[in-house]
C-alpha cells in the first residue's frame, strides 16, 4: 500500500494544503490551472485513485448520514403531515414556510438564539483569552494542573453541566440565593427560572462554563504563534502591557480569534441541551432548536417541523457565509468542529 | 526522547486494542440481532414506578401457567415523553407494542388513527365493573372503550390543621377557592398550587373550569379545523380570576412560576404551608421525610385532607383525574393473549396490592376494601370519593396542542388577566390547530 | 527583585486558585448534591445538612431500583462511544492522510463537506433518521447510534488530523529509505511515531463528542438495548412519578464524569497539543 505513495516531496504550500471554504467559487480550479500543463501520468492517476480510496469511506459516510436527512427534510417540509394522521398527508408547497415566517414565535425564538449566541461568544472570547494568557505564561510547576482543570468542563457532558447549574440556582434546591443575598436584586425569594432575563443568565452561564475551554485552547494555539521577538521589541520601545496586547499580540492572533469565534458561534446557535433541561423553553427562553424539536418530535407535525429545521440550517449557513465573506475568516489550515 | 517512549506504549497496546475492537464488534452484531422472541412473550411498556408493574407482570406470568410471559420495558418519566415514544413507534407499525401503560389524555390521539387494538366485549365488560366513572371516561373514545382502566389518580385538598383552625374554617365539609385564598392571605401563608409551565398547569386549569361547570373543549370529537374551545366562557373567566389572583397577590409564593407537584409539596411542608391541591403521593413522601429525620413529626400530625375546593359554595367540585390505562397495539402479534394478560393485571387483588406498595390508587372501587389500604393511606376514602366526581382532561386527538397552548398562555399565573387570557389563549390554540401558527 | 518575585508568586497562586475554582466548582456542586438525602435537597446550602449525608443515591443507581436502567445505559454509552470513536479515527486517519499527502481532485469538496456536516443542526437530522432507522431496523440498536455519532466525530477528526499530518516532515520517510529501509519499514519507523500522538488526541476528542450526545440518544433509542447515559437521566424517577429524581441524577452525573476526569488527568498534554496543533497555522 505504501508503495503507491508518491515520491513527490514538495511540501504542500499553504494555498494547496489549506483548503479554504471558498472552494465553491472557482478556487478549486485555480490550483489545477495554475500548475504546469496537465500530464496524466500513471503516477498521477494512481495517486488520484489512492486518494479517493483512502478518503472515500469517510466522505461517503458523512454524506449518507447528513445528505439523506437534509433532502428528506426539504421534501417533507412541503407537506402537511402529522404522524398520527397519516391519511391526511397533503402537498402544500411553501405554506409551512409562510406560516413559520409570519409567526412571532419564530422571530422571538430567533432573537433569543441570536442573543445567546452573541453574549456567550463575546464573554467566552474575553474569558477564554484570559485563560489562554494564564496557561501561556503559567509557571512550569502549575501548568499541568491548570490545563487539567480547564479541560474538565470541556469533557463534561452538557446535560450534566445543565443539571449542575440548574440545581445550584433553583429556588428550592439551590444555594445561590442564600450565598449572594448581599447583592442588590438577589434574595431568597428570587426565582431565577421564572422570567426570561434571569433564566437566560443561568443558561448562558452553563453554556459559557462548558465551552470556554474550547475557545481558550484555540486562542492558546494562536498565542503560541506570536513571535516572541515582536513583543520583546515592543517592550524595549517602552510599550505598556496594554499597548503590547493591542498593537502586537491581538493583531497577530486575528486569524485564531476569527476561527474560534466562527466555530463557537455556529455551535452556540444550535443550543439545545441547556435550555431543554433547565426551562424547556418557558418564559422567553425558547430557542430555534427547541422550536424544531417541539414541532417535529413533540407534536409529530413532520412537515412543519422539517420546515423549521430547514430554516434553522439556512440561518447557520448564513452565519457561515457572512463570516467568510464579510470578516474574511480564512479557514485555511484550521481545524473544524467542536 | 518522548517520541520513542510513545511509540513503545503504542506498540504495546496495539494487540489489546485489536482484541477490544473484536469484542465490541462482536457485541454489536449480537445486539443488532436482538433477543429471540418466544411466541408467547408479551412486551409491556410501563411508566416508571417503584417496581409494582414489574412485580405484577411476574405474578401474572407465573399464574398463567406458561400461557404467556410478560416482559416489561421502561418509558421515560414524564407523560409527554412517554406519549412521544409510543406514538412514534405505533405510527411506524411496531409489532412489539403488546401492552402499553397510557396516560388517559393521550388515549384519543392513539385511538383515532386506529393504533389501538379494539377491546373485546367480554373484556370490556369484566374490566369496567365497579370502576369509577372518571376512569371509564378517560378510557373511552367516541363512545367505545378503547383501553382498560388500571389505576386512577386524583388530586385532593391537603391542609395544615393549624391554619384551617386559625381561619375558622369547618373542614368537615367542602370549602371554596375563595375561602382558602382568604385564609392564606390573612395569615400570610402560601397556597400549594402548580403554576409552572408544565402539564400540571393544564391539570389545574381544567379542574377549575370543570368545577365552574364548563369544559376546555366543547365538542371533543370535532376535527382540528372545527374544534370549539370553552376557554372564553364564564367558567373560563372564573378560572382565570382564581389563577390570576393567586399569582398577582403572591399567594403562591415566589416559587409559583416554576412550581409543579413536588415543589408545591416542599412549600406545603415548610413554615408558610397552608392549603395545597395535590396527588396522594404527598402522604408517603411526607412520612418518608419524617422517617429520614428531615421533617418534624409535628408537621405530619398537622396535615389534614378533604375534597378538592369548589369554585362556588353550591356547586360540587370536579377534581383532576389522572392514572394509567392499559392499551394494546393494533400491530401486536398476540392481541387476544395481551387482553388476557391485561385482565390478570387489573384484577382487584393486584390493584389493591399496587396501591399499598406503590401508592397508586385503584380504579376499581372494590379494591379499596383491602384492610391494608386504610393503614398505609388513611385518606383512601377521600380519594375514592374524589374519583367518583373527578373530571378527565379534554379527550381529544389534539390534546398535546391544547395542553401546550394552555401552558404557554396561562403560566406564569401572575401574567394571567381574566379579561384577556381566556380569549387570547382560545384564539391561539384554535389557530395552532388550523396550522396557522407554531406552538 | 525579591519583592517582585514574591509578588509574582502570590499573583500566580491567586490566578491558579481562580482557574481551579472556575473549572471545578460546578462539579463540586453536583458532587455535594449527590450526597443529599431526598428530603434534604431543599436545605438551601451547598453541603448536605450535617449528619444526613448519604450514599443512598449511588446505591439506587448502582445496586438498587435504577440499577438496570443506569448500568445498561453506562454499558451502552461506553460501548457505543468507543466503537464510534474507533471507526471515526480509522476512517479519518485514512482520509486525512490522503488530504495531507496526496494530490487528487475533490480534496476541497471533502473538507467543505466535513465542515458543512459539522455545522448541520442535529435536530434537523433526527426525524428523517428516525423514520429511516425504523424502516431498516436500526432503531434502538448500537449501530443506529454509531452511524449518527460518526457524523459528529468524523468532521472534526478529519480536520484535526489533516492539520496534524501536514506538519509531519515526510522527508524523513525518504531519508530512511535512503538509509536502506524498505518502504514499509520507513513508514513504520519514521512516520508512525510522529503521527500516533495526533491520532491518539483525535480519538480522545472524538470520544468526548460521542460521550456528550443527548439528542440522538433520546430520539433514536427506546429500551435498555441502546439507550446511552445522557438520555437515561430523563428516565430516573423519585419515590413516585411526581417527585424529582435530583439525587439519582446527581449521582449518575458524577459517575459519568469520572471517565472524563481520568482521561483529562492522564492525557491533558496530548489533548492540548491536539486541539491546538496546526490550528490557524500557515
Amino acid at each position: 500500500m505504501t508503495s503507491a505513495i508518491p515520491a513527490r516531496t514538495t511540501t504542500a504550500s499553504p494555498a494547496e494544503a489549506g483548503p479554504s471554504l471558498e472552494a465553491g467559487n472557482g478556487n478549486g480550479n485555480r490550483t489545477k490551472a495554475g500548475r504546469a500543463p496537465k500530464q496524466y501520468s500513471d503516477r498521477t492517476r494512481a495517486e488520484r485513485r489512492l486518494g479517493w480510496i483512502l478518503a472515500g469511506p469517510a466522505f461517503v459516510i458523512m454524506l449518507l448520514v447528513t445528505l439523506y436527512p437534509i433532502l428528506q427534510a426539504i421534501y417533507e417540509s412541503l407537506f402537511r403531515f402529522r404522524l398520527t394522521a397519516p391519511d391526511e398527508r397533503a402537498f402544500i408547497g411553501l405554506e409551512n414556510y409562510i406560516v413559520i415566517l409570519s409567526d412571532p414565535v419564530w422571530w422571538s425564538g430567533l432573537w433569543t438564539t441570536v442573543l445567546i449566541t452573541v453574549v456567550t461568544v463575546l464573554v467566552e472570547l474575553v474569558l477564554g483569552f484570559a485563560l489562554a494568557l494564564v496557561m501561556h505564561k503559567a509557571l512550569k510547576s502549575v501548568r499541568g494542573l491548570l490545563r487539567t482543570a480547564i479541560l474538565v468542563p470541556y469533557g463534561i457532558i452538557t446535560v450534566v453541566s445543565a443539571f449542575a447549574w440548574f440545581y445550584a440556582f433553583d429556588i428550592n434546591s439551590g444555594y445561590v440565593n442564600s450565598w449572594f443575598a448581599w447583592l442588590p436584586g438577589i434574595d431568597e425569594n428570587l426565582n431565577w427560572f421564572a422570567q426570561g432575563p434571569t433564566a437566560l443568565f443561568v443558561i448562558m452561564a452553563s453554556e459559557i462554563w462548558k465551552t470556554t475551554p474550547f475557545i481558550s485552547l484555540l486562542l492558546l494555539a494562536g498565542l503560541a504563534q506570536v513571535p516572541d521577538e515582536l513583543s520583546e521589541a515592543a517592550k524595549v520601545d517602552g510599550a505598556t502591557w496594554w499597548e503590547q496586547m493591542r498593537k502586537v499580540i491581538i493583531p497577530n492572533m486575528k486569524a485564531a480569534i476569527m476561527v474560534a469565534v466562527l466555530f463557537r458561534a455556529l455551535d452556540a446557535f444550535r443550543i439545545f441541551d441547556n435550555v431543554f433541561i433547565m426551562t424547556n423553553g418557558a418564559y422567553g427562553t425558547e430557542v430555534l432548536s427547541l422550536l424544531a424539536y417541539r414541532q417535529s418530535i413533540s407534536r409529530l407535525e413532520i412537515g412543519l417541523g422539517s420546515a423549521v429545521s430547514v430554516l434553522l440550517f439556512l440561518c447557520v449557513l448564513l452565519i457561515c457565509f457572512v463570516a467568510i465573506k464579510l470578516f474574511k475568516v480564512d479557514l485555511a489550515g484550521s481545524q473544524g468542529g467542536k | 526522547m518522548p517520541i520513542s517512549r510513545r511509540t513503545r506504549t503504542a506498540v504495546k497496546t496495539r494487540p489489546r486494542g485489536t482484541v477490544l475492537a473484536g469484542l465490541v464488534l462482536g457485541t454489536l452484531v449480537m445486539s443488532g440481532c436482538g433477543p429471540a422472541q418466544a411466541d408467547n412473550s408479551l412486551t409491556w411498556y410501563i411508566n416508571p414506578d417503584a417496581g409494582g408493574q414489574a412485580a405484577i407482570a411476574q405474578k401474572c406470568s407465573d399464574e398463567s401457567g406458561g400461557r404467556y410471559r410478560i416482559e416489561t420495558s421502561l418509558l421515560p418519566n414524564d407523560a409527554a415523553s412517554q406519549r412521544e415514544q409510543l406514538a412514534r413507534r405505533l405510527a411506524a407499525g411496531d409489532a412489539s407494542l403488546d401492552i402499553m401503560s397510557l396516560d388517559p389524555p393521550f388515549v384519543p390521539e392513539l385511538a383515532e388513527p386506529g393504533f389501538l387494538a379494539p377491546v373485546p366485549e367480554d373484556v370490556a365488560e369484566a374490566t369496567t365493573e365497579n370502576v369509577v366513572e372518571g376512569a371509564i371516561a378517560g378510557a373511552t373514545w367516541k363512545d367505545e372503550l378503547v383501553t382498560v382502566p388500571f389505576w386512577a389518580n386524583t388530586q385532593i385538598l391537603w391542609y395544615r390543621k393549624s391554619v384551617a383552625e386559625a381561619a375558622g374554617l369547618d373542614m368537615s365539609g367542602p370549602v371554596t377557592w375563595e375561602q382558602i385564598m382568604e385564609a392564606a392571605r390573612a395569615q400570610d401563608k402560601t397556597l400549594g398550587v402548580q403554576g409552572a409551565q408544565a402539564e400540571s398547569m393544564t391539570v389545574w386549569v381544567n379542574a377549575l373550569i370543570e368545577s365552574a361547570g364548563g369544559s376546555i373543549i366543547v365538542d371533543p370529537e370535532a376535527t382540528a379545523d372545527t374544534v370549539e374551545l370553552g376557554l372564553d366562557t364564564e367558567a373560563g373567566i372564573a378560572a382565570a380570576e382564581v389563577i390570576s389572583t393567586i399569582g398577582k397577590d403572591g399567594l403562591g409564593g415566589p416559587g409559583l412560576p416554576t412550581q409543579a407537584e413536588n415543589e408545591s409539596l416542599i412549600g406545603f411542608q415548610g413554615d408558610v404551608g397552608s392549603f395545597m391541591v395535590n396527588w396522594p403521593f404527598v402522604y408517603p413522601a411526607t412520612v418518608a421525610a419524617v422517617e429520614a429525620g428531615t421533617l418534624d413529626q409535628a408537621v405530619l400530625d398537622d396535615i389534614g385532607w378533604g375534597i378538592y375546593p369548589r369554585m362556588s359554595a353550591d356547586q360540587e367540585a370536579a377534581p383532576p383525574l389522572g392514572g394509567i390505562n392499559l392499551g394494546v397495539g393494533a400491530q401486536s402479534d398476540n392481541p387476544e393473549l395481551a387482553y388476557e394478560a391485561i385482565q390478570c393485571i387489573v384484577s382487584v387483588e393486584n390493584q389493591s396490592e399496587y396501591f399499598v406498595t406503590n401508592g397508586n390508587p385503584p380504579a376499581n372501587t372494590e379494591a379499596y376494601e383491602d384492610p391494608r389500604i386504610e393503614e398505609s393511606f388513611p385518606m383512601a376514602a377521600t380519594i375514592r370519593d374524589s374519583l367518583q366526581v373527578a373530571a378527565p382532561r379534554p379527550q381529544t386527538p389534539f390534546y398535546n396542542e391544547v395542553s401546550t397552548g394552555i401552558q404557554q398562555r396561562w403560566a406564569p399565573p401572575a401574567a394571567v388577566d381574566p379579561d384577556s387570557t381566556p380569549q387570547s389563549s382560545s384564539d391561539f390554540i384554535t389557530s395552532v390547530l388550523r396550522g396557522e401558527q407554531l406552538l | 527583585m525579591t519583592n517582585t518575585s514574591t509578588r509574582n508568586k502570590v499573583l500566580w497562586a491567586i490566578a491558579t486558585v481562580l482557574v481551579l475554582v472556575y473549572a471545578l466548582f460546578p462539579v463540586a456542586s453536583i458532587l455535594a448534591t449527590s450526597f443529599k438525602s431526598p428530603s434534604d435537597l431543599t436545605n438551601g446550602k451547598f453541603l448536605p445538612s450535617s449528619g444526613t449525608a448519604t450514599t443512598s443515591n449511588y446505591e439506587q443507581i448502582l445496586v438498587g431500583d435504577a440499577q438496570g436502567l443506569f448500568l445498561s445505559a453506562l454499558r451502552n454509552s461506553i460501548g457505543i462511544s468507543l466503537i464510534a470513536t474507533f471507526i471515526a479515527v480509522v476512517l479519518a486517519t485514512l482520509c486525512a492522510y490522503a488530504i495531507a499527502r496526496l494530490d487528487f481532485p475533490g480534496k476541497k469538496l471533502i473538507l467543505t463537506t466535513a465542515l458543512a456536516v459539522s455545522i448541520f443542526p442535529v435536530i434537523s437530522i433526527v426525524t428523517p433518521l428516525f423514520n429511516l432507522w425504523r424502516t431498516i431496523g436500526l432503531y434502538d440498536t448500537w449501530l443506529g447510534l454509531i452511524i449518527p455519532y460518526l457524523s459528529l466525530t468524523l468532521p472534526i477528526s478529519i480536520w484535526t488530523l489533516a492539520a496534524f499530518f501536514r506538519q509531519i516532515p515526510w522527508e524523513l520517510e525518504q531519508a530512511a529509505q535512503v538509509d536502506g529501509a524498505t518502504t514499509w519499514q520507513a513508514f513504520r519507523k519514521a512516520i508512525v511515531p510522529l503521527a500516533l500522538p495526533g491520532v491518539f488526541t483525535t480519538a480522545i476528542i472524538a470520544f468526548f463528542i460521542a460521550w456528550n450526545d443527548f439528542v440522538y440518544g433520546i430520539s433514536l433509542t427506546s429500551t435498555e438495548a441502546a439507550r446511552p447515559v445522557p438520555a437515561a437521566l430523563a428516565f430516573f424517577t423519585g419515590a413516585s412519578q411526581f417527585e424529582s429524581p435530583t439525587g439519582a441524577i446527581s449521582a449518575a452525573a458524577i459517575i459519568v464524569t469520572i471517565p472524563v476526569v481520568l482521561l483529562v488527568l492522564l492525557f491533558q498534554r496530548q489533548i492540548v497539543s491536539g486541539l491546538t496543533s496546526g490550528a490557524v497555522k500557515g
